[in-house]
């Protein structure tokens, strides 16, 4: 076995905030947060899920290791919104600033965006943690509903691999897979690079051809499906992260078997006719 | 006149797509007539002013409650027509009516009954002021067809407060069906379920409705039936749930929470709107046949198989609480998921099932349908971490787990593994649930 492996006698922990999952889970954003608890137990990681829901204790938030926020109906995102008051979105931001890796998916993403512009004009300012920003085009427009495939931005972002302990090599690029379902098209700044790049569908805004952001080690997308049950390597990535974070040295994971995960993808992709 | 020049085309495509056996004959003949007179559905109902109007709608348990009010009103020797086989989209319900009618469109019935899909229900109320509408609940469902939840809840509630003289069937247990009915000032009636059968538990994950529809404060939840259903009341504006009619003393004539309130819901719209007694109920229940793929048993070469529509989280959930009820040593069961337009494109409500709950008690799963992976993915992650830490390296869950692309060969293949004396428990998303019937009825797999 690798040395660089967890021994086995080092009980790893780590710390999964979950943002708002009494309102902030719509589309099985839950199978996120079961796809890294098992992944950590598979490998005797020690984890513990907060359930953050509105009223809960900034300091509690600071406790942890890694960060997920799911999407929701507008209804409940207000409340959310205004629960989200200043030390809590200091802390957010002092967090992502700091390497804390994070999933926010879809409502999740566009409000730690700049702002979010409805239909008719109104402007709804976000917490300005991704520089990029959303905007509904109105009713006219459909909404961006369907599979999609994107290729991860090989350059920007590597992908961690259970096969490769020591580094994070920049391996050949790869596919991820979901379903996205949005009103809004974001637009990203300069300070953030896209998550990945459409092959298939739609992603930020149908029209540039990005999916998703990455700043720091913080990920927002348009995927569900949910994302990290088809896309495990994503889930490896903010696992090692975390760990790397908050123990301050390289760390490798030990290998999964994955190839349920890989047909699961596998049959989306020659759907598409995308060679894997 | 047009209208009776419509009937005779949609009867005479109805014939020749029967003869040629093309199938969706059932809702062809309404869109072609709602194209060439989109006033089709209110001109005919209204040429029949004593036809009484009675729709069904929400997300689970509409065919099977329409099937039990027609059996109900039947049995009364009140005649009746509905629109089968699930065409409950407006075209399906033009069909349905130029099935039924004289070609100088009278339809000499007593009641019209239809179900009526979510999204369709402002249309519909458009179309006819009901005498009767039944809402049997609202879940998650198809996403990426029906939007969510609260769009839903806002559709309805904006089309119900125009009407004037419906009389409402609500589930009361329902915070927001509760609230819709209060804020339209319709006569409602209210059905539910007998507190004594609901339980105290956490409430699952995958509720959409905790929050008062109200005044948006938390709500708090004595008791609960099943996903938000149950004995509710908001800490800060007192909303709370209404007496509801539980006909304890009736028995439903099929298992599961989810059809006593089905059965309470049919019962409670005869009883109201054609004044059928709770005696009279109980009998004619015993005779009552289930409907198309919700728990209907067929029977191949001796050995039992029992269909369990599962298309949606809370559905699902229920079947499989059902299933665990039932099952005695055995548990065969063939999970199928497929992402078809019925079906809903988006697969990710499967990770709102709370299969964590029965994952460890069941040995002989088998998997298949366009998703095939997907489910095996989730329930792979559904086994208990306890099982899983013991073999680390070797997570190959899918020991248990037989996955097939190919739906006839699944189908053969846990038949033959059928024990004889054991039932196969069958759990497909919609139109897996028809595939699985034309292969069981057209027996091709034998």
């Amino acid at each position: 076995m690798n040395k660089n492996y967890l021994p086995k006698a080092i009980r790893h922990s780590l710390t999964i905030g979950w943002l708002y999952p009494d309102l902030m889970s719509t589309y099985g954003d839950r199978g996120n947060i079961i796809v890294l608890q098992k992944r950590c137990e598979w490998r005797n990681i020690e984890v513990k899920i907060l359930h953050l829901n509105p009223g809960f204790d900034h300091k509690l938030l600071a406790t942890c290791n890694m960060l997920f926020m799911g999407g929701a109906q507008d209804k409940q995102q207000q409340i959310v919104a205004q629960d989200l008051k200043k030390e809590k979105v200091e802390t957010l931001k002092k967090m992502v600033d700091d390497g804390v890796p994070g999933l926010y998916i879809c409502g999740a993403y566009q409000l730690l965006g700049k702002y979010y512009k409805e239909a008719d004009g109104t402007k709804i300012l976000g917490l300005g943690i991704f520089d990029l920003y959303t905007e509904n085009p109105g009713e006219n427009h459909p909404r961006l509903i369907g599979n999609i495939i994107a290729e991860l931005a090989g350059s920007t972002w590597q992908v961690a691999d259970g096969k490769k302990t020591t580094s994070y090599a920049p391996q050949a690029t790869r596919h991820i897979v979901g379903f996205e379902n949005h009103g809004g098209r974001t637009y990203l700044g300069k300070n953030v690079k896209p998550f990945a790049k459409v092959i298939k569908g739609f992603g930020n805004n149908g029209e540039d051809g990005t999916e998703g952001a990455i700043y720091k080690n913080a990920i927002g997308t348009y995927l569900h499906g949910p994302i990290l049950p088809k896309n495990p390597e994503i889930a490896d990535y903010l696992i090692k992260k975390a760990l790397e974070v908050k123990y301050k040295d390289e760390i490798g994971l030990e290998d999964l078997d994955d190839s349920l995960e890989q047909k699961a993808k596998e049959i989306i992709e020659k759907r598409y006719n995308v060679k894997v | 006149m047009i209208n009776s020049f419509l009937i005779l085309i949609g009867r005479i495509i109805s014939k020749i797509s029967s003869i040629l056996n093309l199938g969706s004959g059932s809702t062809w003949p309404g869109h072609i007539a709602l194209n060439l007179n989109p006033k089709f559905i209110r001109q005919t109902i209204n040429r029949n002013p004593d036809l009484k109007v009675i729709l069904t709608v929400g997300t689970n348990g509409k065919t099977t409650t329409s099937k039990l009010i027609k059996h109900l009103l039947e049995q009364e020797k009140i005649k009746v027509f509905y629109n089968e086989s699930g065409a409950n989209l407006l075209n399906g319900i033009a069909s349905s009516i130029i099935k039924h009618s004289t070609l100088n469109g009278s339809l000499n019935y007593d009641v019209a009954l239809f179900e009526v899909d979510e999204n369709i229900l402002p249309l519909m109320l458009n179309e006819t002021e009901p005498q009767g509408l039944v809402i049997l609940n609202l879940f998650r469902d198809q996403l990426d067809r029906y939007g969510e939840v609260n769009t839903i809840a806002n559709k309805w509630s904006n089309a119900i407060s125009k009407l004037t003289k419906s009389i409402l069937f609500i589930n009361g247990d329902d915070p927001k069906l509760t609230h819709i009915a209060k804020e339209s000032k319709l006569k409602s009636y209210f059905f539910g379920l007998d507190e004594s059968k609901m339980i105290k538990r956490d409430l699952p994950h995958d509720v959409d409705s905790v929050y008062c529809p109200s005044c948006q404060n938390k709500l708090n939840f004595k008791k609960i039936a099943y996903s938000h259903l149950g004995d509710f009341i908001c800490p800060n504006c007192e909303f709370k749930k209404e007496k509801t009619h539980t006909f304890v003393e009736i028995k439903p004539p099929l298992p599961g929470t989810y059809n006593v309130y089905n059965t309470n819901a049919a019962a409670l719209l005869v009883k109201k709107l054609f004044g059928i007694d709770e005696k009279k109920i109980q009998k004619y229940l015993d005779n009552f046949k289930p409907a198309f793929g919700r728990q209907e048993i067929f029977e191949i070469e001796g050995k039992k198989i029992m269909v369990l529509l599962s298309k949606n989280p809370t559905g699902f959930n229920q079947s499989i609480e059902m299933v665990m009820e039932m099952k005695q040593d055995d548990d065969n069961i063939l999970i199928i998921l497929n992402d078809r337009i019925p079906d809903g494109r988006d697969v990710s409500w499967i990770w709102d099932v709370d299969f964590e709950e029965f994952i460890d008690d069941m040995d002989n799963m088998f998997i298949s349908g366009d998703r095939t992976y997907d489910m095996a993915l989730r329930l792979k992650y559904a086994n208990s971490s306890k099982s899983q830490k013991s073999k680390i390296k070797s997570q190959n869950y899918n020991l248990k787990l037989k996955t097939f692309e190919n739906l006839n060969e699944a189908i053969k293949i846990a038949l033959e593994e059928l024990p004889r004396n054991e039932i196969l428990y069958i759990l497909p998303t919609y139109s897996a649930m028809l595939e699985v019937r034309k292969i069981l009825t057209g027996k091709k797999i034998l």
